[in-house]
């Protein structure tokens, strides 16, 4: 299982002045194999072989992640392969998932496709989430 | 379109639906045409609202664990531990690279360790350089730091094996060969 080198938790609480880091972006011909970590926000359009973990993760349509997620908010409109852990999910009409979603609150447009379970988890699953739990998908 | 055709098959439901769906189409064409509209533009923003520039940034605040490939350019800004193919990458000022960087046109401003192989290569006056630079054309701003060997050797079919092998031999043999060369002149 790929484990995220977390450190920090989902912080549940955006951190106070935290305007100053700026947004990351990676194009549609990005490929990454490994894991990806920010404390900002970030936008996927292209593919990720591992892990994420953003503040905010904005997965475009022609994004596509195989691995875990890990953020506050995440807005998915592209192809996700791995679990899904984080407070606020908005899953796009473009959405495809495989695996779990672990969320707090969840927002699902018409037309995603979601092959994946959807555990509700209480806020303090998030604030005391420092490693990922070993379940598959 | 399903249930249009599914109607022409089966005989009981045709008399209610058939009306129906000729009936809208000739009656109000204008709502036709605007009912896909809407969901084009609600697809349409998220694309568009993510997608302006089409280069990729890494900003300071991300680190990238892994090997990073891109076909289009890079700017990065935060940290990557492990290698970077791209076409033009820009190491920005803060940025840290540990590994390689490949690529047609590198600008560094920010710290490598590891490797440099590239057509053109800009080294800035905060670069920091720690390794091998292997390129055709360099251009390096004084206050620009570099530990390692600069070969004009990007592109050559054994430029890779041969400098490896230079680097390997070249260190011990350095010192020692100078003055000896300069001794049998003497």
């Amino acid at each position: 299982m790929s484990a995220l080198p977390l450190r920090a938790l989902i912080r549940t609480q955006p951190r106070r002045g935290e305007n100053g880091v700026p947004a990351s972006r990676l194009g549609s011909g990005v490929t990454i194999t490994g894991s990806v970590d920010t404390e900002g926000e970030l936008h996927i359009h292209g593919k990720v072989m591992g892990s994420v973990r953003a503040d905010r993760l904005v997965l475009a349509a022609d994004g596509d992640i195989e691995g875990d997620i890990v953020a506050r908010d995440a807005r998915i409109c592209g192809r996700v392969t791995g679990r899904v852990f984080a407070l606020n999910v908005m899953l796009d009409s473009t959405a495809n998932i495989t695996g779990r979603i672990f969320h707090h609150t969840v927002e699902v447009a018409k037309g995603a496709r979601i092959d994946a379970r959807m555990p509700w988890r209480p806020l303090n699953f998030f604030e005391t989430l420092e490693q990922l739990p070993e379940t598959q998908p | 379109m399903t249930m249009f055709s599914r109607n022409d098959k089966s005989p009981e439901p045709a008399p209610a639906a058939k009306p129906q769906a000729t009936a809208t189409p000739l009656n109000n064409p204008p709502p036709a045409p605007a009912a896909p509209a809407p969901v084009e533009a609600r697809r349409a923003p998220v694309p568009s609202a993510h997608g302006a520039p089409s280069v990729s940034v890494i900003s300071k605040a991300l680190k990238i664990t892994g090997q990073l490939e891109s076909t289009e350019d890079i700017h990065i800004e935060g940290e990557v531990d492990g290698d970077i193919r791209g076409v033009a990458v820009k190491v920005g000022h803060n940025a840290k690279v540990k590994g390689t960087v490949y690529g047609e046109e590198v600008e560094l401003s920010g710290t490598v360790t590891g490797k440099i192989e590239a057509r053109k290569v800009v080294l800035t006056s905060t670069a920091h350089m720690s390794g091998d630079v292997i390129h055709q054309d360099i251009r390096i701003d004084s206050g620009a730091f570099i530990d390692g060997n600069c070969r004009p050797e990007y592109g050559k079919p054994d430029g890779r094996a041969h400098s490896v092998q230079k680097a390997v031999a070249a260190p011990p043999n350095y010192p020692s060969a100078k003055p000896a060369e300069a001794r049998s002149i003497a």
